[in-house]
């Protein structure tokens, strides 16, 4: 009984496996093969050196964007995450209603470049955050941070990626049981006290896993901290970006992508460990087969 | 005897969704240490009562008073009864000790109290040796237990068990059903039942109470609701039972009597819930019936076996009397007397104090 099953279910995994392969492993090997080269006068020549890796670990540059890129993505992450599990709690268990959840993921269809000019215009100068203060006395000239600043690339990304995020949320809280829920207020757990000891332990993973990718979306995006950020905001996204459009310089980019990739697996392991320690993730046991 | 407020006094009760009417007219009182069954089919509403008592519901008007006090603006967590969840909404990233801990943790017991209180609840539940077993090492009996002793460790006022049963099977079941008399008489706790099951209703209850289509429509201990079922559905409901259309006849000091198409007559002794005139239903149970007379106020029809099924300790008949009327007739095995057999000609026996006349309906 057994054997066919397996091999049953290698055969329905295939398409996801070959599709994996095809567009993530193998473009993935090739830019780590690039990652070795050398690129001379806007051509990449085969080669085996370790300078791009090193030459980027010992440039100053790269540290200041990747610890601002890191500093971007926790806090935005952060904001985005505790501004989903509300929307997602809601939608999970208070309205368990689809058109919600369709609404907001419509807001998606509208372009990004839009939504970023959208924030430039509130957070200029003359733009509509500074507009209120001014009239309502708290500033007497126009905040000029607003825009071209981390608190610019933030708000921007927080915007832009709390759809996908309410939506990581929901999918993770959708495996929890409103029974559960119900349970846990029964037996004398305020709203709060539920999602602390019963929601958040069973959704670890999933709320981890929602951050996670979050912060890689955030870390990663390139164009908000281009046009917001300023000289402040910049980010290994953007520098990375820079390598491969403007310099050209393809194998220095791959070294560096693949340095952001271990620092965001670093991050992973360092979520979770946080997780553990404070004990919102339990190890659970695996299932068990039991007789009557 | 000292007069003590119900534990439970549910009084014109509505529910709605939206524009459904969920429950209407619910006037309910649970007494200390009762155990109270909801019963009827699947729809009617059991759940949605059993959730306003616990607290996850408001009622649309009506109150509901715990312990003599309204509860209107009281969250499930504040209210001093506990739920077992059909499906058991055991918590899976905690073992069975914490499982059965959660209520008095929350509430901030002493570690030394929890031990204690969670031990003996084991104990009374039979799971002694499971403390440290993770739910997903448990048989649906044993998550049962755990369901039932998380709950009741807390010392509730009332016990709300929504269809404990149900996900377990047959043999399983019966046992639970003893045990949960047991653990009741062990705890002394008001239990709430809810079932779809007949039988779980008959064997448990002090009470049972009938609902149909979100209204209450019978309150009675579960051997007056067989005997006296106040209306059709309550008579289809628990149990098998066959039904006449007929009209009535009289209606005297000795009883009432009704006749059917084929001008056989049945006399009832059995006080009905209202006036009776016009067309009406006779029922009268399948083993309301014998193949011999045994007193004078006996009346009897005679009619043809057409079909006998043999199970044991009991024989199911089908007798078509005269007018094409169909019997279901159940008779306890017996050595003394000898019993028709199929396409046979049998006179029928019955009392009037099985005849059950009720409205049409
Ligand atoms: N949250 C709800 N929203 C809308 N309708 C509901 C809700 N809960 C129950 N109902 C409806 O109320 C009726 C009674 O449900 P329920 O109390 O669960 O019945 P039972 O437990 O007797 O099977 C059903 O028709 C059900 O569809
Ligand atoms: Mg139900």
């Amino acid at each position: 009984m057994k054997a066919p099953r397996s091999s049953m279910g290698s055969l329905l995994a295939a398409p996801a496996v070959l599709y994996m392969v095809v567009f993530f492993v193998v473009p993935s090997l090739i830019l780590f093969v690039y990652s070795f080269w050398t690129a001379a006068s806007y051509k990449i020549v085969p080669d085996f050196v370790f300078s791009n890796y090193l030459n980027s670990l010992m440039s100053p540059l790269f540290w200041t964007v990747t610890i601002n890129a890191i500093l971007i993505g926790l806090v935005t992450a952060s904001i985005t995450l505790v501004l989903a599990i509300p929307v997602g709690y809601y939608l999970v268990y208070v309205s368990r209603s689809q058109v919600i959840l369709y609404l907001i993921l419509i807001t998606w269809f509208s372009s990004y470049l839009v939504r970023i000019y959208a924030w430039r215009t509130l957070l200029g100068t003359s733009g509509v955050l500074n507009t209120i203060l001014l009239q309502a006395g708290i500033v007497d000239t126009p905040v000029g941070v607003f825009l071209f600043s981390r608190f610019a690339v933030a708000i921007t990304l927080i915007h832009i990626y709390l759809p996908f995020c309410i939506l990581l949320v929901v999918s993770s809280l959708s495996e929890i049981k409103k029974d559960l829920v119900d349970a846990a207020r029964d037996l004398g757990a305020s709203p709060l006290g539920a999602f602390f000891r019963i929601i958040a332990p069973n959704a670890a993973n999933g709320l981890v896993g929602a951050f996670m990718l979050t912060f890689v979306m955030v870390a990663g995006d390139y164009v908000t901290p281009q046009m917001l950020g300023g000289s402040s905001g910049q980010t290994t996204g953007l520098l990375i970006a820079d390598q491969f459009r403007k310099t050209g310089n393809w194998p220095l980019g791959a070294a560096q992508a693949f340095l952001m990739f271990l620092v965001s697996i670093a991050l992973y392991f360092a979520v979770k460990g946080l997780g553990r320690a404070t004990g919102l993730i339990v190890k659970r046991r695996p299932a068990k087969k039991v007789g009557a | 005897m000292t007069i003590r407020p119900p534990v439970i006094e549910i009084t014109a009760a509505q529910k709605m969704f939206g524009s459904f009417q969920a429950l209407s007219d619910i006037c309910l009182s649970i007494e200390q240490g009762e155990i109270v069954t909801l019963l009827g089919p699947s729809g009617c509403g059991k759940t949605t009562l059993m959730r306003l008592i616990a607290g996850f519901e408001t009622v649309t008007a009506g109150t509901v008073k715990i312990d003599g006090k309204d509860c209107a603006d009281q969250p499930p967590e504040r209210r001093p009864v506990n739920m077992v969840f059909q499906r058991y909404a055991l918590f899976p990233h905690l073992d069975v000790f914490e499982n059965v801990a959660f209520g008095l943790k929350v509430k901030g017991t002493p570690k030394a109290e929890i031990r204690e209180r969670v031990q003996r609840m084991l104990h009374i539940v039979q799971l002694d040796s499971f403390a440290n077993r993770y739910i997903n090492e448990l048989s649906g009996g044993q998550s049962q237990r755990v369901a039932l002793a998380r709950a009741l460790v807390n010392g509730p006022k009332v016990l709300l068990l929504d269809e404990p049963l149900a996900a377990l099977d047959l043999k399983i079941r019966q046992h639970m059903l003893v045990e949960m008399k047991r653990i009741h008489a062990e705890t002394g706790a008001t239990f709430v039942y809810v079932t779809h099951d007949q039988d779980e209703a008959m064997i448990l209850s002090d009470r049972v109470v009938l609902m149909e289509k979100g209204r209450i429509v019978q309150v009675d201990r579960p051997e007056i609701m067989y005997a006296a079922p106040r209306s059709l559905f309550a008579a289809k409901f628990l149990g098998e039972t066959n039904l006449f259309e007929a009209t009535m006849a009289s209606d005297d000091a000795s009883g009432m009597t009704a006749v059917i198409a084929s001008g056989l007559r049945f006399h009832s002794s059995v006080v009905p819930a209202g006036e009776l005139r016009g067309k009406v239903i006779v029922s009268i149970r399948p083993e309301s019936f014998r193949f011999a007379r045994d007193n004078d106020t006996t009346q009897s029809a005679t009619g043809q076996v057409e079909d006998v099924i043999f199970i044991g300790s009991r024989s199911f008949y089908t007798i078509c009397l005269a007018g094409g009327f169909r019997v279901r007739v159940q008779i306890q095995r017996s050595t003394r007397t000898s019993l028709p057999k199929s396409g046979e000609k049998a006179e029928i026996f019955w009392d009037s104090e099985n005849v059950v006349i009720l409205p049409e309906a």
